[in-house]
């Protein structure tokens, strides 16, 4: 499935951006499956809101998102829901856990949506992560790191195509660092799919085919 | 529950306590209750009051007219008698649906009775066609030659018996039963040419105000013992009428100068009040149910508004408006379900206790709410649920 972005620009910040270079923001993009991109965005650029919009939570943009064959733009709920259940994934920047679940509810509740993996090998992914042991505390009660490797499991549960990630690591220590990216890029080798990573900064986390100046 | 529900149901129902959802259910259920009563209600009146069962006391539809005798008409019987063209214009009268000549005997009849209840009176004696009468015996049949005559009183007549005559007089009240087992001793006809006969009371009428006769016996006396020099054609007519409050009929009454029992047409007025208060229950019943509604939907849209945070996250993470639909729809259907069905038990114990506890009064109800009532319920269960559905569909987007 490829995402193409059509001359897209959020219409808050249509002024702004119409006079800023930029790879994707006013401009014709494609990306092929399988493809990992980063893009860069330094604070302001409109990173998270080129996510939500290519994510379809966020419609008020100008141009149009294209999923394969489904536009965005027109895309109704039951639309976007099958989407997500089946074909993209995402870790958000802010991580939108369930506060009064436990971490491995958490995840539960994204992987019976599909049950694509086993609870056995979720409980083995938070072993991985070294989260295992906080599988029964409530989300509200983690560190942030440790919810950031949940939103990171909760997102790999599911099959997908593509995998949206925001500023991912970026509660994380290296060693932790280093596992959720092996996770990460395995699993996506796995289901064959793209992954658009957005950060701050440069990084080497994976051997991006791409990288995109917002 | 399977794990999914489970989870869902923490996330989703939890933020509203039971207490609210107990307080939403039972005025949902008082709501469909109060409804359900008041269509009762209307169904039972209508039941009495137009149904095939229909209870003279209150349906008061068979009304008898006479012609007013007046100062100028009085020493004329020929003029407060119906003619065949009278008949035919009350016949044509706004609201009646049938007519039926009340002819009297015009032989004379003298009864006599002996014992402590000893007494001898001239009997006035009426026939109307059978179809008029409320009860009609299986012994109502007579021939000549019989010698045995049945006749059917006005209840009336035993009341004025019971209530007036009896107690100042010394005598004995009787009950129907035993007035049923009294035989009387007719004299028909003159002194010279007459017949004895066994009059025996078989019924009694709520309609007919006087002593009723079959018609072959009518017949017979009038052709044998008649005085030819009378007057045919009938001194009054009882009708069936669909309304005889309606002003149109008591107009053409006046209008003819023809009197009847006012008070058939006071009852007909107070059952027309008596339609105005059901139909105002009912709307107030109305009210009351879609309110119960109301607060049912509130209640729902509280569950989900509380919700709000967990519904939105959940559907940003795939789950679609139809899975959460459901979820909620199968939460909360199968508990509006139980308030409505537990309404229509308790109205439908409320029909048959009015059932068995009304029939001492002389009135037949039936045991179990008619199609008018489960109609009702219907139509209300599927306003309840299509509004539910709505609700839930249009807050989960």
């Amino acid at each position: 499935m490829q995402l193409s972005l059509d001359h897209i620009i959020p219409i808050p910040l249509k002024d702004v951006f119409a006079q800023r270079k930029s790879d994707v923001w006013n401009t014709t993009l494609t990306l092929d499956m399988g493809q990992f991109v980063f893009v860069k965005a330094p604070s302001g650029t409109g990173k998270t809101t080129l996510l939500h919009q290519i994510y379809g939570i966020r419609k008020d943009f100008e141009g149009s998102v294209h999923w394969g064959k489904l536009n965005l733009n027109n895309a109704g709920p039951e639309e976007l829901a099958k989407l997500r259940k089946d074909q993209l994934s995402i870790v958000f920047q802010d991580l939108r856990l369930f506060p009064a679940l436990t971490a491995f509810e958490n995840i539960e509740i994204k992987r019976l949506l599909n049950e694509h993996i086993s609870k056995e090998q979720v409980a083995g992914w938070m072993d991985r992560l070294q989260i295992g042991h906080k599988k029964n505390s409530l989300a509200s009660t983690l560190s942030y790191g440790e919810q950031q490797r949940v939103a990171i499991l909760r997102a790999l549960v599911q099959p997908f195509s593509w995998l949206l990630m925001d500023e991912p690591f970026s509660h994380l220590d290296q060693a932790n660092k280093h596992l959720a990216r092996a996770l990460v890029q395995e699993v996506c080798t796995a289901n064959g799919a793209g992954l658009v990573l957005a950060d701050l900064d440069d990084n080497n986390y994976f051997p991006y085919a791409k990288t995109l100046q917002l | 529950m399977n794990p999914q529900k489970k989870l869902l149901n923490r996330l989703l129902l939890q933020p509203v306590g039971k207490s609210r959802l107990r307080a939403a259910l039972i005025a949902l259920f008082t709501g469909i209750f109060l409804f359900l009563s008041s269509v009762l209600l209307w169904w039972n009146f209508n039941e009495l009051l137009h149904g095939k069962n229909s209870n003279d006391a209150l349906a008061a539809t068979y009304i008898v007219i006479a012609k007013k005798v007046t100062d100028a008409n009085m020493g004329n019987p020929v003029a407060t008698l119906f003619s065949d063209r009278d008949v035919q214009s009350v016949a044509g009268a706004p609201g009646v649906e049938e007519v039926g000549e009340i002819t009297a005997n015009r032989f004379p009849v003298y009864a006599m009775m002996g014992g402590e209840l000893g007494f001898a009176t001239e009997m006035p004696l009426e026939c109307v066609p059978d179809k008029f009468l409320d009860n009609l015996p299986a012994d109502w049949a007579w021939k000549p030659g019989d010698k045995v005559l049945p006749i059917i009183i006005s209840s009336q007549f035993l009341d004025i018996y019971n209530y007036v005559f009896a107690p100042g007089q010394g005598l004995p009240q009787l009950s129907e039963s035993t007035v049923k087992s009294l035989n009387l001793r007719l004299k028909v006809g003159s002194e010279q040419h007459g017949e004895m006969l066994l009059a025996h009371v078989v019924g009694f009428s709520d309609r007919i105000g006087s002593v009723i006769a079959p018609r072959s016996f009518i017949d017979y006396g009038n052709s044998s013992y008649g005085a030819s020099a009378t007057s045919h054609g009938p001194s009054q007519l009882v009708l069936r009428v669909s309304d005889p409050s309606d002003t149109h009929f008591t107009a053409f009454l006046d209008q003819h100068d023809y009197r009847t029992n006012p008070q058939n047409l006071r009852w007909s007025r107070i059952r027309g009040v008596v339609d105005v208060v059901v139909a105002g229950t009912g709307l107030l019943a109305l009210c009351i149910v879609g309110t119960s509604m109301l607060v049912i939907i509130l209640f729902i849209q509280l569950t989900i508004a509380r919700a709000r945070e967990s519904l939105t996250l959940l559907l940003q993470i795939g789950y679609s408006p139809s899975i959460l639909g459901r979820f909620l729809a199968f939460r909360f259907l199968p508990l509006l379900l139980a308030a409505a069905f537990t309404a229509f038990l308790a109205a439908s114990a409320l029909q048959y206790w009015a059932a068995t506890h009304i029939p001492v009064q002389g009135i037949r109800l039936p045991l179990m709410p008619g199609t008018a009532v489960w109609a009702a319920f219907v139509v209300v269960l599927v306003a309840l649920l299509s509004w539910v559905w709505l609700a839930i569909r249009k807050a989960v987007g």
